[in-house]
């Protein structure tokens, strides 16, 4: 059997006509006739990702000018440079996915799992390469302090994310969740990289880091958790 | 689909009709009766509706209508699974069993013939061949990529084949004319 022939039979089968009731046409159109509004599409997208990476920056600023930009003074240039242009392109493609995620039928460059789990390395490998200090002092206690304010910051960067993207309607929640969870845990991530002197590596590298796929699971989980509810409603 | 979105019930409703075959029938794929069907696209329409705001003009329309429809479909599935999984009985069970080891017949419909294969594999040749979108069109309605497409429509046709070749076999066997 050739593709030739599949084609022919599958054309033929759709050939076959199966129309919808012209009663039940006329219902859809009556059900949504008393709510046909005037309504304002979505901005283009590269718009709505600039806010989010905007918004991202400031709510990681914001938190940073609140408990001083130590970490930042402390940094030399090149560590600067490589440390913050690694989290601005990541949160661009984030923010670029989070908006496809919230528009039906969009184009996307990679999947959420995909982006996650390319944040978590290039940031680990970058953190790898720019810390020397292999000391470990304090290694849990001061990890978890670092933790908890990374994710502090990513949950306010999510909400101000969610308001912007209210508009918007995510097709599937759980990857919606798991996006706008890693575009925040990278303001979590920006923030430390502000704020944060301890530059022993392994703190760097497993505590910085780890706000990213925490923030992501936290989201995917909240994401679920709206899809079940809706499915069970 | 922007007068649409302007509030203009004449669009809305030209719309309604031009669209409405064709998901009716991607619909009808999973539901058990006709019934079911016209309820699901009732459904996907008042979700289209809902969230009209999310198509920006310009853009391809099939593929934003048919991610809606979609999720209506694999909400519809899990709803209806839930709800199977609750009611079944071991008897109906091994009905559907003894069902299953049937020999293949010749596909007239285009339900019957795509039955072989797999959710995923359906939906894609189904948006393919009835709604007449592109490869690029199905990657954006589908959420994935066109690369993922291509795999699935290749396997799709390696399964077709083999049960398209299977029923042309029997046929032979058995001597039967079409």
């Amino acid at each position: 059997m050739r593709d030739a022939e599949i084609d022919e039979a599958l054309d033929r089968a759709v050939r076959e006509p199966r129309p919808a009731s012209p009663e039940l046409l006329k219902r859809i159109g009556e059900s949504i006739e008393p709510s046909l509004e005037p309504v304002r599409p979505l901005p283009p997208a590269w718009i709505l990702t600039a806010i989010l990476v905007l918004i991202s920056l400031a709510v990681a600023l914001a938190f940073a000018a609140r408990a001083g930009l130590h970490g930042f003074e402390a940094l030399d240039v090149p560590a600067r440079v490589a440390i913050f242009a690694a989290l601005a392109v990541l949160s661009c493609l984030a923010a670029e996915l989070l908006v496809a995620e919230w528009t039906p039928g969009s184009r996307r460059r990679s999947t959420p799992a995909g982006l996650l789990a390319m944040a978590s390395v290039v940031l680990g490998g970058v953190f790898a390469l720019l810390f020397r200090d292999h000391r470990v002092e304090h290694f849990v206690s001061s990890g978890i302090a670092c933790l908890l304010t990374g994710l502090a910051c990513a949950a306010a960067a999510a909400l101000l994310g969610l308001w912007v993207m209210r508009r918007g309607w995510a097709v599937n929640r759980v990857t919606a969740g798991l996006v706008a969870g890693t575009l925040s845990g990278l303001a979590g991530v920006t923030l430390l990289e502000l704020h944060c002197t301890n530059f022993e590596a392994l703190h760097v590298v497993v505590w910085h880091t780890l706000v990213v796929p925490v923030s992501a699971g936290a989201g995917a989980i909240f994401g679920w958790s709206v899809q079940r509810g809706r499915a069970l409603s | 689909m922007a007068r649409y979105q302007a509030g203009d019930f004449v669009a809305a409703r030209a719309l309604i009709k031009r669209i409405s075959p064709a998901l009716h029938r991607f619909l009808h794929a999973q539901c058990k009766s006709v019934s079911d069907a016209d309820d699901l696209l009732q459904e996907a329409w008042l979700r289209i509706h809902r969230v009209r705001q999310t198509y920006r003009p310009g853009k391809a329309l099939l593929p934003w209508v048919y991610a809606i429809a979609r999720r209506v479909r694999i909400d519809h599935y899990r709803k209806s699974l839930r709800s199977t999984m609750r009611e079944q009985r071991w008897d109906e069970l091994s009905a559907t069993a003894a069902d299953s080891l049937t020999q293949p017949q010749p596909a007239d419909t285009l339900e019957e013939l795509l039955a072989p294969l797999s959710e995923s594999q359906r939906e894609v040749l189904e948006m393919l061949k009835v709604a007449g979108m592109s490869l690029e069109e199905v990657a954006q309605a589908t959420s994935s990529s066109v690369g993922s497409v291509k795999q699935k429509v290749h396997r799709a046709y390696r399964k077709l084949r083999q049960s398209m070749s299977l029923v042309e076999l029997r046929k032979g066997q058995t001597g039967v004319v079409p």
